[in-house]
């Protein structure tokens, strides 16, 4: 059981550090985008390529300014001329993207699975009551719970991230006081693109790396960003963890319905509190 | 500064939500230390000028021109950079945000200047009291006095009020209409959108009347007929 909780604990961080970057994106430009999985398996490619070379942490590195200037362009090229459509064209142009995405992956790695080794210093296994469990398991955990604490810190501790939490919430009367929210908007997508590749590297060792990848983590990183409440980053964090745990648990007590339960869960949050666990943006 | 140089100037301006054409060639001055009061009833583009000036409402023909550069393509964040702080009708504020954090947000235009948290809080202080309470928590007045706090902390040359008695008691409004005219004795230029006549008197010396979009009547306030105004502001 132990175990179990642990992993949901692995799945719940892993899923915030993703759907973080999702919840930002959301929050500044108003787009759901449908591309954050593309993100996150770009990232994950750039930093197998970059390892071979560099070693895991090179590739983390590479991976994370890699998605950072592609997330920069996206907001500059594509978000920025999409602001005020509607959202079915947003939604369309970003599946777009995700798809093409795809088609690069396969036409420049093919379509093969790759594994990607965990770093020396990580590998190996801790003793627990009874059992062990890898140390690279909680080294994710460690990284889910650095993203949260780091992105705390910036929001509430940072001028600009005070200036991210106003244009969050209004982003016109933001700009009113003298806040560049295209700036403003293509550093927030820089970043959650950073941490969607960070994401794509880190789950590498225990996932595997395919052109499919992006598909699965998507749908839960929607799903936790819908249940935390759009935009919400505290909202997104419980919702995160509670997925985790049920993802895991599921498999456990409910094996027939583990599909289904995230998807139960969102339709009861929604129905429960229609805007979402933290009902507030950021 | 010259006394009479305008600060602001609208010749001949004007402006559009999408196909909507609401302001039709309009003009009016405020020159360097003055306080000019705009009037008219709801609904004849009194919010639009201030939404022109921002960039929120489409700038057609016409001239935009601070302190005599003209305003080609106005964005929101450069009116505040450029020295031009608004109180936007409705106060605006964030719940998000504690009342200390909205006024840091005021100074997001980086202008140097004497407006400090502490100077607003000296202004203002009960915002000071209610420093880390979200900004929407305040009463009516104390959010006006927010909203008007957080215009300052871009240390404008040009303080743009629109509406700023709306929904507020007759012992608020008279709170305000003091601290106007200190801040305007002080140096600081006013552009007071109002349909409340009494605050207008004692805020302002100029005025233009708009209905329709269109600058009706304008001059100064000294020796007005007031019943003549009070029909153009009369629902």
């Amino acid at each position: 059981m132990l175990i179990q909780i642990l992993n949901g604990l692995v799945y719940g961080t892993f899923l915030f550090a993703m759907a973080s970057g999702l919840a930002l994106m959301f929050g500044l430009r108003r787009i759901v985008n449908f591309a954050h999985g593309a993100l996150y398996m770009l990232g994950a490619y750039f930093g197998y390529t970059a390892a071979k070379l560099a070693g895991f942490w090179g590739g983390l590195l590479v991976a994370a300014l890699g998605l950072a200037v592609l997330g920069v362009a996206l907001d500059i090229l594509v978000f920025r001329p999409l602001r005020g459509r509607d959202p079915l064209t947003t939604l369309l142009v970003t599946f777009g993207l995700a798809l093409i995405s795809e088609d690069f992956i396969q036409t420049f790695w093919g379509n093969d699975t790759h594994s990607f080794a965990e770093p020396a210093l990580l590998s190996g296994v801790v003793q627990l009551p009874g059992t062990t469990f890898p140390i690279y398991r909680l080294a994710i955990v460690a990284f889910g719970i650095l993203v949260a604490g780091g992105l705390a810190f910036w929001l509430t501790r940072s001028k600009v991230g005070l200036y991210v939490r106003a244009a969050s919430h209004d982003p016109v009367i933001a700009a009113v006081q003298g806040v560049d929210t295209d700036r403003l908007s293509a550093l927030v997508v820089g970043v959650g693109a950073a941490l969607a590749g960070m994401a794509g590297v880190v789950a590498a060792p225990i996932l595997s790396i395919s052109p499919a990848m992006a598909a699965d983590i998507l749908v839960d990183s929607f799903i936790v960003v819908v249940i935390g409440g759009l935009g919400s980053l505290g909202g997104a964090f419980a919702a995160a963890l509670i997925l985790g745990q049920i993802n895991v648990l599921g498999v456990v007590f409910l094996p027939e319905l583990t599909a289904l339960l995230p998807f139960l869960l969102m339709m009861a949050v929604l129905i429960w509190r229609p805007t979402g666990l933290a009902g507030s943006r950021v | 500064m010259n006394a009479h140089a305008p600060v602001l100037a609208f010749e001949g301006v004007d402006a559009f939500y999408g196909a909507a054409h609401i302001l039709h060639g309009v003009s009016f001055q405020v020159r360097a230390g003055e306080s000019v009061a705009i009037l008219g009833r709801n609904g004849v583009g009194k919010t639009t000028i201030v939404n022109t000036l921002l960039g929120i409402a489409r700038h057609g023909a016409g001239a935009i021109r601070f302190h005599d550069r003209a305003i080609e393509r106005p964005r929101p964040y450069q009116a505040a950079r450029a020295g031009i702080g608004v109180a936007l009708q409705g106060r605006k504020l964030f719940p998000n945000l504690s009342v200390r954090e909205n006024l840091m947000l005021g100074a997001a235009s980086n202008r140097a200047g004497a407006w400090t948290l502490d100077g607003v809080f000296d202004l203002f202080p009960v915002l000071r009291e209610r420093a880390e309470a979200p900004g929407t928590a305040l009463s009516g007045g104390q959010q006006q006095m927010l909203a008007i706090g957080r215009a300052l902390m871009a240390n404008p040359d040009l303080l743009v009020l629109d509406e700023p008695s709306e929904g507020l008691a007759p012992v608020i409004v008279d709170e305000l209409a003091a601290v106007f005219g200190a801040l305007n004795a002080k140096g600081t230029a006013l552009l007071l959108i109002e349909q409340n006549l009494s605050l207008v008197e004692r805020v302002s010396r100029r005025f233009a009347v708009l209905a329709k979009g269109r600058v009706v009547e304008e001059g100064s306030l000294d020796g007005i007929d007031r019943t003549s105004l009070q029909r153009h502001i009369a629902i």
